[in-house]
């Protein structure tokens, strides 16, 4: 080639080289007019609440609670727990023994009336009814003071004795709530097994409620082994039983079937049928020891008194006459075994 | 009266089995969050810093609120 | 007085763990125990954000709120604190805490959970400032040497603020305003009931 020839056609490969280098020089020349804006497509706060109630995300640790980044339902949920259980608690029981007072101070105890059988006794509860129910019940005392201890104790307690005895308390008071529960749930499975057949609601029992059951006025109208004031605590104890059951099983195996909003739930449901469940039992315990003459002795020993039994259980007692043909299993003046 | 001294005993016999049955059931976090990429052992009481006074205890040693039959990885 | 607070810049946050990595060697966190974590949003897609999170230190704590033996207290620089001497392990705070703060040695609630473990805003606990018992139950307190708290320390894009909040959210407003963009401050609206305005 001839070097004329190179020279001119290397030049033309130059230009052509530096007009495309130069195509964007007007671009390179000027700055940007617009700044790169990452969070046009990034998420903030407000539009992840819109979609989920949670924000979370994803992590590189093993435990997966820690992937809600915020859950606003916490403050909520101490909302319920410290702005309304104390009131609902302290109404439902304070107002139970207002009323439980109201009644005595009126109605008065229900007395024994005597009749030609009185002095004779005849056979209530069994030995392992007796069992089943006193385990069952004094777990529940401690289950329920225990339990009152969450949401009272700081509030009533640690004033009196002071930040490290009330811990040291409370610490004990949680380790015999979550232990005791396992006795109170097998007594609450062993008194449906032994008392369901006894309080299937009936007829009889709708005609003892609208006498009254005889706490109005002097009635004395018909009842089985179980009246139905006693069929509504049955079916109260298994049922808030069986709810308290298994809320506080949730409760000891945290986050093994809930996340943490149903953790939240849990316990909240837990604790309103707690305060509702002492409520309820307390009427219970008035009327089996102070409302009402010879009812204790049913849990007591057993054996209650013919005329008490005729009075207020009075189907009952025909049905256990006509198996036991010779009468009450008891003759007067026998003092009944221990 | 006998039927409520025994279910008593009865309650905090089932309470005190109970808390031996639980026991064997309850993992501790550095067990619990162990994966088969990240196997960790007992991390002991070795915390030091700087006004360290020099009192070891190792991983093995025994300390008290941990399982002496725990789960060991 | 400073009021203590945490932000995380999610736009500079590159999810590399030097925060939770800092804040596990200075305490000796043993494993399982995540004090400080870092939760990735939206991960793999575009707008993807990672944010540092620990205890916030709230404004009225709902954790303190909720504690069955109220061991927890607010100290003078508003960090919130609790004593693992009273605490139970009842668990209740986690329930509480919008931000998962809380740690729990063990997993089962029977009997215990174990002492309840957090982010201190590496300001100890209740024992005496700079003890060796201090060290040992809540781990270093740089806070009494006049330091800041090590996981913002060790960011390595500064993503992760600590300090006074309204330094902090001052030094955020400039950064947005400078850069032209900031997905806000995550949490300070449940934490602080406060947004950082730009």
């Amino acid at each position: 080639m001839r070097l004329g020839t190179t020279i001119s056609r290397t030049f033309v490969a130059m230009m052509a080289l530096v007009a495309v280098a130069a195509i964007d020089a007007p671009a390179r020349a000027q700055a940007p007019t617009t700044a790169p804006n990452p969070t046009a497509d990034s998420v903030n706060e407000d539009l992840l609440f819109k979609q989920d109630p949670k924000i979370h995300g994803r992590i590189s640790i093993p435990d997966q609670k820690a992937a809600n980044l915020i859950q606003p339902q916490g403050r909520e949920w101490r909302l319920f727990h410290e702005g309304w259980m104390p009131w609902i608690g302290a109404a439902a029981i304070l107002g139970m023994i207002a009323a439980l007072a109201l009644f005595f101070f009126t109605r008065g105890r229900i007395k024994l009336e005597h009749s030609e059988e009185s002095g004779r006794k005849i056979l209530r509860f069994n030995g392992f009814e007796r069992f089943t129910h006193w385990m069952t019940a004094s777990c529940f005392v401690i289950l329920a003071l225990s339990g009152l201890n969450y949401i009272f104790g700081k509030r009533l307690l640690m004033p009196i004795i002071g930040p490290e005895a009330f811990a040291t308390l409370a610490q004990w008071a949680k380790y015999s709530h979550v232990y005791l529960a396992w006795p109170f749930m097998l007594g609450i499975v062993f008194m449906f097994a032994v008392w369901l057949r006894d309080n299937i609601p009936n007829r009889i029992d709708w005609q003892w409620i609208k006498a009254g059951g005889g706490f109005i006025g002097k009635a004395h109208p018909h009842a089985e082994r179980f009246n139905a004031g006693q069929k509504v605590v049955f079916w109260m104890v298994t049922g808030f039983g069986t709810a308290m059951g298994i809320t506080g099983l949730m409760m000891l195996f945290p986050f093994y079937a809930t996340d943490i909003n149903g953790m939240q739930v849990m316990q909240g449901i837990h604790s309103l049928i707690g305060v509702v469940f002492i409520a309820a039992i307390l009427a219970h315990i008035y009327i089996g020891s102070l409302g009402m003459e010879g009812a204790y002795d049913a849990m007591g020993s057993g054996k209650v008194d013919l005329a008490w039994a005729r009075s207020h259980h009075d189907l009952w007692v025909e049905k256990e006459q006509a198996k036991t043909a010779s009468g009450p299993q008891l003759r007067p003046h026998q003092a009944p075994a221990e | 009266m006998k039927a409520f001294v025994v279910a008593v005993i009865c309650a905090v016999a089932l309470g005190i089995a109970a808390s031996y049955v639980l026991a064997t059931s309850q993992r501790f976090a550095w067990q619990a969050f162990s994966t088969t990429s990240t196997r960790v052992s007992q991390p002991g009481t070795n915390l030091v810093g700087p006004r360290w006074t020099g009192d070891v205890k190792g991983p093995h040693d025994e300390v008290a609120g941990d399982p002496q039959s725990g789960k060991r990885s | 007085m400073a009021r203590m607070k945490f932000l995380c810049d999610a736009d500079r946050c590159i999810e590399c763990n030097a925060c939770v990595t800092a804040c596990k060697n200075e305490h000796e966190v043993p494993w399982g125990i995540n004090r400080r974590r870092v939760v990735t949003l939206n991960d793999g897609k575009p707008g993807e954000r990672s944010v540092s999170m620990a205890c916030m230190h709230c404004t009225d704590a709902p954790c303190a709120s909720v504690c069955p033996v109220n061991c927890f207290y607010t100290t003078a620089d508003a960090v919130v604190l609790h004593s693992k001497d009273l605490c139970i392990g009842c668990g209740y705070c986690f329930y509480a805490c919008p931000f998962g703060a809380p740690q729990y040695p063990r997993v089962g609630n029977f009997g215990s959970r174990g002492k309840m473990d957090k982010c201190t805003y590496c300001t100890g606990g209740p024992e005496p400032d700079l003890s060796t018992i201090e060290y040992e139950k809540y781990g270093s307190n740089r806070l009494a040497e006049g330091k800041l708290p090590l996981c913002a320390e060790m960011c390595s894009t500064k993503a992760l603020l600590a300090g006074d909040g309204e330094m902090i959210a001052q030094i955020y407003r400039e950064r947005v305003i400078k850069r032209g963009y900031g997905s806000g401050a995550w949490g300070w609206k449940t934490a602080y009931r406060e947004t950082v305005a730009i």
